[in-house]
């Protein structure tokens, strides 16, 4: 039988060793998928596409600014420059110096994840639809994903903030990864310090300039 | 209520934990509990179930994931063809509403039409065409028809087309091009809520059978003969619109109708009336030619109704009536619903006598919404009977539903050498037919539609096919040898017949992509020889018999949501309740109490309706109503429709629970037997029945009574307590002293027991609901149903009062039975600033917005009712259970814009908050500002007779301040001073004492 005394401590230890394990860990409330980063059916790079080529968010996700949700593009989208572009510049400019060598037309080379479209498509190698084939749309894993009770429209926040305050630095992920909490809390921390008309938006840490009159904080503006 | 305990097996704790040794004690089943809770919040830290965003291929046109958008086409709900607006989603329709700047409906749209969305995604559509009652391909049927046109070909034989009126111009033209295929081929019309009577009236006074179109915008005075022109009546949409703006009894342009109604049970129409009178189905005729002798002598001509004034009923108020028609002349009008041609001929002479004919009563521009011919059925059943039609094709109607009387089609139809059906869903015909060719949803196809001469409109796919359907359009064409491209033959239609007539400098294509963009456009009229009135076509009327023996004669009607019974299968509509009677799920026999009382009957007792001619009774419980003649019985047809019996089972699953539908498994009875032939029309009214009771006794699903407050006269203030919820005033003295009229003999407590500290911010959203327009079709409430995702309960539910609608159309009764006034009241959330319910929810579940809604947060929401009970209004409901959405395709009908509530929560009208916030957001991406008239909310949207007005009170320039600031704006209960939004205008009658 211990003593009542070595009883407290070692609860005590055992809470603080829990409260450390709770706090490094992956460990999150419920519902809360902050960290969430699915392996796709296809490793589509944003870092990629956004950082190094450079392409506008809202190219490919075109619903961000006329409609609540911005979407996951059509494949369409995706083939408006890979049927062209089969495989990285290097492997391509690679084959035209050989075949430039070798005094041949090019050969169509394919990256893993650019053939794996094709066969989403049903396409042959040059882009033609393959007979037989039905063309199927990519399985794409949601990340960012709210509860159905509420209701976000990207439409009042696209131009008036970065796609990173709440996406997090998508243009750096190789795989896309639920950067921010997506709470509810989260969500009223940014309406709450900022003021609506002004143009600019505060981010969390950053002073608000009238605590009597911010973005609407009511619950009928995400719930209905 | 009694309560059994959920699982009555003895040992039900023994049961909760197997393990021998440690059963029963408490320690361990904490220790089990415990376990499995903590399992439980583990199992919450994990990533749910993987959630697939599957993307278009290539994305439609014009469609961008989430963002709605709107289409234009023809409401097929009736065939009064208003222009509708299809919102769509992500390629799919979710909700319909009025076709705003239409020319017949003016962005109106009745019940019917807002439940139709829900009847696309109906699972148990037929899905491809079927021979013998089996599936087979279109091959096989097409061969069928083509096997029996090459006989009829070679050897004769009769091809009868039998349908309802075909507004389609395009479909009329290929029934025309089949008919005309073979040597005898024709097209039989008839409609099962028939304006037959009507046609024959005008041809044989005018030399032409058309229907006219009825002008109540331009009648000052109105006098209807059991015609139920704002409930279901021809056009009922756009005459409700047109009658609506002729009493507007203040504000610009006030102008206010009288409208004089005689009617044997009570309408909607007759319940609004500033005068109704009680005539029986035998004394109508006799009612309209005393008018017309009347008026003769005003006119100083005579007539074959000459002298019958003497004997006519109510002489003192027809000579009134006489007197306010002949002063209105060319501004009045006459209509009459009944079935005799010569009722109705009474009818054309009275509209003659007073100049009434090209001013509100136009045959320039008739209408074609019913065509049918009665008279031509009864040799249809000639040919049929002996065995001479080789072929029938049955599109649009349900003729062995409909006509199943004595004399009518009833078994002859069998004796068809190949029946074919269209019907989409499988009816009382397509059961018998030999071959089913089923038609199309009208969301899911291409139609055309020219529902008033000159009046065209289009219909357009909102969504791809969801149902292997050929229209019978495509099935002619093809059974004529020509292709089955719907959208080509509408096309080639209008190219060769519309589009010279309409603007010929224009491309084809050019004017078919606008027309489809508007969904209609207008035609000039077509010239044609006047028809002047001709006194010779006049004809007495031929009343039924006065029921002796003490029978009643029976009144079969239709009601706004069943109408003929087309719609049965809609649980929407099954669970409207009906404006007048305000029961749902049900058919009923109606009685006056005067007449309940002699048979000794109460509300609920069953009673059996035998007539002479069949033997089988037919047991209905009884519905008493106030100001129905003492010598009717009325009953609602539309119901005992075969597939009703899919609503066995649509409540909550539960061990009290009861079935929704009656004891025959269907939902109620068939009134169609009670039908008789008369001359060339089929008589509704005037069947003698014996009335006998019964011991039986069966609940009616009503939705109004227990909702009555009943103040108990010890507590009750000095002169009893009278709340006058909704306010009527008299023409007269609401002009004199409007302010005392409404708000006079109000009761106004002083003090406030609310402190003033919540003053809205920005906006503050309100309503104003004009009573002197709402007509109480009850549109608004399958509107807020459809858009708010509002759950089906069924029967047994809404008996046990816990139907879910956020808005109810309340109906209160005034006056005496011989003159009864029926008004009707809209009620939903009022959005009190001081609301009640906020002060009591425990959780904060209930809150003011910062622009003045109530906000119902379901998250927070527990369950303790506490606001459902404390809410003066009563228009909280509570999520008892889960309620059953078992169609999975019927779900692509939710609105995805609102969450659907599950079990044990409070819910109630949000005033549309997503309607707000989408209006709101779009003016911001914009960046305009907000005007007056963005929102429409639901229940304004398609109000046919603008009854609703929502917008910014704290806006002095909106119209919902003005509305709310004018004379007769009151609020319900406003002695509570919890200061309602939502503001109501009271109810103008033009009575004249």
């Amino acid at each position: 039988m211990l003593a009542p005394n070595v009883k407290i401590i070692v609860l005590l230890g055992v809470m603080i060793g829990g409260a450390i394990i709770v706090g490094t860990s992956d460990a999150r409330l419920p519902g809360n998928d902050q960290g969430y980063a699915p392996v796709q059916p296809i490793a589509y790079s944003h870092r990629l596409h956004a950082s190094e080529l450079g392409i506008d968010c809202r190219y490919c996700h075109y619903g961000a600014e006329t409609s609540p949700s911005a979407g996951i593009p059509p494949t369409s989208v995706c083939m408006t420059c890979h049927t062209s572009v089969t495989a990285s510049g290097d492997t391509l400019r690679a084959e035209k110096a050989r075949a430039d060598a070798a005094g041949e037309k090019p050969r169509r080379v394919f990256s893993s994840e650019i053939e794996k479209l094709y066969e989403y498509l049903g396409l042959d190698e040059n882009a033609k639809p393959k007979p037989g084939a039905t063309p199927k749309p990519i399985p794409w894993i949601r990340v960012h994903d709210l509860p159905d009770y509420v209701y976000f429209d990207h439409r009042p926040h696209v131009g008036r903030m970065e796609c990173q305050a709440c996406h997090g630095p998508v243009e750096t992920m190789e795989r896309v990864r639920q950067e921010t909490s997506l709470s509810m809390g989260w969500c009223v921390e940014c309406h709450r310090i900022n003021v609506p008309g002004t143009g600019g938006v505060l981010l969390p840490g950053q002073e608000h300039p009238r605590a009597d009159h911010h973005v609407s904080t009511d619950c009928s503006v995400c719930h209905y | 209520m009694t309560h059994q305990p959920m699982n009555p097996t003895p040992d039900a704790e023994d049961a909760l934990l197997p393990v021998e040794g440690i059963a029963g004690s408490r320690r361990s089943f904490l220790r089990l509990a415990g376990f499995g809770i903590a399992s439980t919040v583990l199992a919450g830290c994990s990533r749910g179930p993987v959630r697939r965003a599957v993307t278009y291929l290539e994305a439609p046109d014009g469609i961008v994931a989430g963002r709605g958008y709107k289409m234009a086409t023809t409401c097929a709900g009736c065939t009064a063809r208003c222009g509708a607006l299809a919102r769509c989603r992500d390629g799919r329709p979710i909700k319909l509403e009025g076709l705003p700047d239409h020319p017949l409906s003016g962005g109106g749209l009745c019940a019917v039409g807002q439940a139709e969305v829900l009847s696309l995604y109906d699972a148990q559509r037929f899905d491809g065409p079927r021979a013998a009652r089996a599936k087979t391909t279109w091959a096989n049927a097409d061969r069928e028809v083509a096997r029996v046109l090459a006989k009829v070909r070679k050897d004769g034989g009769k091809v009868r087309v039998l349908t309802e009126t075909v507004t389609s111009p395009s479909t009329q033209a290929a029934i025309d091009g089949f008919c005309a295929l073979v040597k005898d081929g024709r097209h039989v019309v008839y409609d099962a809520l028939s304006s037959s009577a009507i046609l024959d009236a005008h041809e044989r006074t005018h030399g032409r059978r058309v229907l006219p179109r009825y002008r109540f915008d331009r009648a000052e005075v109105i006098a209807s003969f059991d015609a139920d022109f704002l409930g279901t009546w021809i056009s009922p949409v756009g005459f409700a619109r047109d009658y609506a703006s002729g009493r507007r009894p203040d504000g610009d342009g006030a102008k206010m109708s009288r409208h004089w109604q005689f009617e044997a049970r009570v309408s909607l129409t007759g319940g609004r009336a500033d005068r109704r009178l009680r005539v029986a189905p035998w004394e109508t005729g006799a009612a309209l030619a005393g008018l017309c002798d009347l008026l003769g002598k005003k006119a100083g001509r005579t007539s074959p109704a000459s002298g019958s004034a003497a004997s006519a009923p109510h002489g003192d108020h027809l000579a009134g009536l006489a007197d306010e028609l002949w002063a209105a002349r060319g501004r009045s009008i006459v209509v009459c619903g009944d079935d005799d041609v010569g009722t109705q001929t009474l009818a054309n002479l009275a509209n003659d006598l007073l100049g009434n004919y090209g001013t509100t009563v136009d045959l320039e521009r008739p209408s074609r919404q019913k065509l049918g011919r009665d008279g031509a059925l009864s040799e249809l059943r000639t040919e049929l009977a002996s065995g001479q039609v080789a072929l029938l094709i049955v599109d649009g109607a349900n003729p062995v539903y409909d006509l199943a009387f004595p004399g009518g089609l009833g078994g002859a139809i069998e004796k068809a050498g190949l029946l074919v059906s269209t019907a989409g869903l499988e009816d009382e015909t397509s059961q018998l037919a030999h071959v089913v060719c089923p038609s199309p949803h009208f969301l899911e196809a291409w139609d055309d539609a020219e529902p008033i001469e000159g009046i065209l409109s289009l219909t357009q796919p909102t969504v791809p096919p969801l149902r292997d359907a050929r229209s019978l359009r495509a099935s002619l064409s093809v059974w004529s040898g020509g292709a089955a491209d719907d959208r080509a033959l509408v096309e080639a239609h209008w190219k060769q017949s519309v589009h010279p007539r309409a603007v010929p400098e224009q491309r084809f294509a050019t004017f078919f992509r606008q027309a489809l963009h508007d969904g209609f456009i207008e035609l000039p009229a077509r010239r044609r020889d006047p028809a002047p009135f001709q006194l010779a076509g006049v004809r007495l009327p031929d009343p039924p018999a006065k029921p002796d023996g003490g029978r009643l004669a029976v009144v079969v009607y239709p009601k706004v949501s069943m109408l003929d019974g087309r719609h049965a299968h809609n649980p929407w509509l099954q669970e409207l309740a009906d404006p007048v009677s305000r029961i749902a799920w049900e058919s009923y026999a109606v009685l006056s109490p005067a007449t309940a009382e002699r048979l000794d009957v109460a509300e609920g007792d069953v009673v059996r309706l035998r007539t002479d001619a069949d033997g089988s009774p037919v047991a209905l419980p009884v519905h008493l109503q106030l100001g129905q003649h003492d010598g009717v019985v009325a009953v609602a047809r539309g119901y005992g429709r075969s597939g009703t019996d899919r609503f066995a089972d649509i409540g909550p699953d539960w061990w009290e629970g009861e079935a929704t539908v009656g004891p025959g498994g269907r939902i109620g009875e068939s009134a169609a037997h009670w039908l008789t032939v008369h001359g060339e029309t089929i008589r509704t009214t005037g069947t003698a029945v014996a009335i006998a009771t019964t011991s039986d006794h069966r609940a009616l699903a009503s939705v109004q009574e227990y909702h009555s407050l009943v103040v108990p006269p010890h507590l009750a203030p000095e002169h009893g307590e009278i709340r006058r919820a909704a306010r009527t005033v008299e023409l007269d003295r609401f002009r004199e002293d409007p302010e005392h009229e409404i708000h006079g003999a109000h009761h106004h407590p002083t003090g406030n027991l609310w402190p003033a500290d919540h003053a809205p911010e920005g906006n503050r959203w309100g309503m104003v609901v004009d009573l002197s327009a709402c007509t109480g079709c009850s549109g608004c409430v399958v509107a807020c149903q459809a858009e708010n995702n509002i759950p089906v309960v069924g029967r047994d539910e809404v008996q046990r009062h816990r139907e879910m609608s956020w808005m109810r159309i309340d109906r209160y009764h005034q006056g005496d039975p011989d003159d009864v006034q029926i008004s009707h009241q809209p009620m939903m959330c009022q959005h009190c600033d001081n609301a009640p319910c906020e002060s009591v929810c425990p959780v904060l579940a209930t809150i003011q917005s910062s622009d003045g809604l109530n906000q119902q947060v379901y998250n927070r929401c527990v369950g303790t009712r506490y606001c459902a009970n404390t809410c003066p209004y009563k228009v909280r409901r509570f999520n008892w259970f889960e309620y059953p959405r078992k169609s999975e395709l019927q779900n692509h009908a939710l609105n995805p814009d609102v969450t659907v509530r599950s079990r044990g929560v409070m819910e109630k009208c949000s005033m549309c908050v997503q309607r707000i916030q989408e209006a709101r957001i779009e003016a911001r991406r914009q960046g305009v500002e907000l005007r007056d008239g963005d929102i429409q909310v639901a229940c304004q949207d398609s109000c046919p007779a603008q009854a609703i007005t929502f917008g910014d009170l704290a806006d002095p320039k909106s119209e919902v301040s003005k509305k709310a600031a004018g004379a007769r704006a009151y609020r319900v209960l406003e002695e509570t001073q919890v200061e309602p939004a939502v503001r109501y205008l009271a109810q103008v009658r033009n009575r004249r004492s």
